[in-house]
């Protein structure tokens, strides 16, 4: 994944559930809709996956091969 | 901020939860038992009360526990929904607590028609779980490790029980099967292919997760669990053959991938982040310790003829493994799933309008400890009590009680927390005046 495609970066590997999620959501809420975010995490975040579908938000994700996934979370253009 | 948090989210948290509570009310049976039948208890492995406390604990206790989390954990960890989970939870909840009432009384009394009973339900609930779960599973790619780990753990459950169910069927009405192997075999699914490739399956997500080590190696994710099965399944042929060498032999491997998880476990918990130990650390680190130990017994058996004929060896080797491995993981992981999934419910139910309490607020970690030092204190009593009956099975029994009636409130201190702020949501709810 192109880090430079993202805004903001999230390097969320080092912290505990639900810290990750409230950590993405709450940067979504504050962030420019015409921004990107990239989510650096070493799970894959099923709930919020299931968030950001039902709330407008596209993702890619992308799994490293250390285990680490990349999400970069953008909002769906209405 | 967190507007945005609210998100369809798995069963409702009374699926989960009722497992969870059932889980030390076994336990405690298990404390009142040791008071009933006291040091004759100990005398050997196959002693009625014997049978019946491992059991309070393998299907009583870890089994509520591991179901309950899975009811959970498919969705969140593997992105696989159980179809109509209440339905499922409360049949199955149902069907275990039942069957796991009815297998204790028949170890105890020896009736061939309460055996009959237990079977039915236990084998119908494991049966309905499974089902669900597999078909929640179908088509989730098997890219994680925990995927692929509960997969097998799943199979390894089938099996253990099936083999139970077998072992009970023939205890009941005398059928004259090779019952010392079949109990091996039962055992071995147990211990090595469910117990170990569901803990496995746990472990490699929630240890660096929760307690902020480095990844375990990837080969070791990949390989562990398919490996522990693989082994426990060409040892069971060897067993039930008569191929005693070639029994030997696998079951050293099994025992030494087994000990591979525990070691793995302890030296990726040295190289923790964290500047102190939480309880959840030190009771998984009590637990690798207590399963390396019951390891090395298991290996001193075969390699001395003096430990082998210790009548005593089985026992002790049971509550090393029951007591202070899967016991104590199960403990420190309800310490996480539980404020989690308070957390989680009421952050969805508050649709945003209402902040749910910050996770780590929803037990008080003083309790936590508090509970942890009861729990060790009952798992050094318990040892104890294999090792000198007459002089310690009393105070085992009462530090087992203490130790789950204090998990009991713990867990009830964090559903009265989410009833009192779901009843804040409701109240928002409603029209003022």
């Amino acid at each position: 994944m192109d880090h430079a495609l993202a805004n903001l970066v999230i390097d969320a590997r080092e912290m505990e559930p639900p810290e990750p999620f409230v950590a993405t959501m709450d940067a979504l809420d504050a962030m420019d809709p015409s921004h990107k975010l990239l989510l650096i995490i070493n799970r894959e975040p099923h709930p919020l996956y299931r968030a950001l579908q039902k709330q407008g938000y596209a993702y890619q994700a992308e799994l490293t091969a250390d285990y680490t996934f990349e999400i970069l979370i953008w909002r769906k253009q209405p | 901020m967190q507007a945005h948090l609210s998100f369809d989210q798995g069963p409702p948290i009374s699926a989960p939860l009722r497992f969870f509570i059932t889980a030390p009310l076994f336990a405690m049976c298990a404390g009142c038992l040791l008071l009933w039948a006291g040091p004759d208890l100990f005398a050997s492995r196959w002693t009625p009360a014997a049978l019946a406390l491992t059991h309070l604990i393998t299907v009583g206790f870890m089994m509520q526990v591991m179901l309950g989390a899975m009811q959970q954990l498919l969705p969140v960890m593997a992105g696989a929904n159980i179809r109509r989970p209440l339905l499922v939870a409360t049949v199955v909840h149902a069907a275990i607590t039942l069957g796991g009432v009815l297998l204790v009384l028949a170890f105890l009394t020896s009736r061939p028609l309460l055996f009959g009973c237990a079977v039915a339900c236990l084998g119908g609930g494991v049966i309905t779980f499974v089902g669900a779960a597999v078909q929640a599973l179908h088509g989730v790619p098997a890219t994680s490790p925990i995927v692929r780990g509960m997969r097998l753990g799943l199979l390894g459950l089938c099996v253990t029980v099936s083999f139970g169910l077998l072992n009970a069927v023939s205890v009941g009405w005398s059928l004259g099967l090779p019952l010392e192997q079949l109990v091996n075999v039962h055992l071995g699914w147990g211990f090595a292919a469910w117990g170990g490739a569901m803990l496995g399956a746990v472990g490699f997500v929630a240890v660096p997760m929760f307690q902020q080590t480095p990844q375990y190696p990837g080969w070791f994710g990949r390989v562990f669990a398919a490996l522990a099965i693989a082994m426990v399944t060409v040892w069971s042929v060897a067993e039930l053959g008569g191929m005693e060498r070639g029994a030997t032999a696998l079951a050293i491997g099994m025992v030494l991938v087994a000990a591979s998880f525990a070691w793995m476990t302890l030296t990726v918990q040295r190289q923790s982040k964290r500047p102190t130990l939480d309880a959840v650390q030190r009771l998984w680190r009590l637990a690798m310790v207590s399963a390396l130990l019951a390891c090395a017994l298991w290996l001193l058996t075969r390699m001395s003829g003096t430990v082998a004929q210790w009548q005593s060896w089985p026992l002790l080797f049971g509550a090393l493994l029951l007591f202070g491995g899967f016991m104590s993981v199960i403990v420190g992981m309800l310490y996480k799933i539980v404020p989690f999934l308070v957390w989680l419910h009421l952050q969805n139910l508050g649709h945003g309008r209402l902040m749910a309490p910050n996770v780590k607020k929803v037990l008080d970690e003083r309790h936590i400890n508090g509970q942890m030092r009861a729990h060790f204190v009952a798992v050094a009593l318990l040892l104890l009590a294999v090792l000198w009956p007459r002089g310690f099975v009393y105070p085992a029994g009462l530090a087992l009680i203490a130790a789950n009636a204090w998990l009991l409130r713990n867990l009830l201190t964090a559903v009265a927390v989410y009833r009192t702020h779901l009843a804040k949501i409701a109240a928002l709810d409603t029209p003022a005046g």
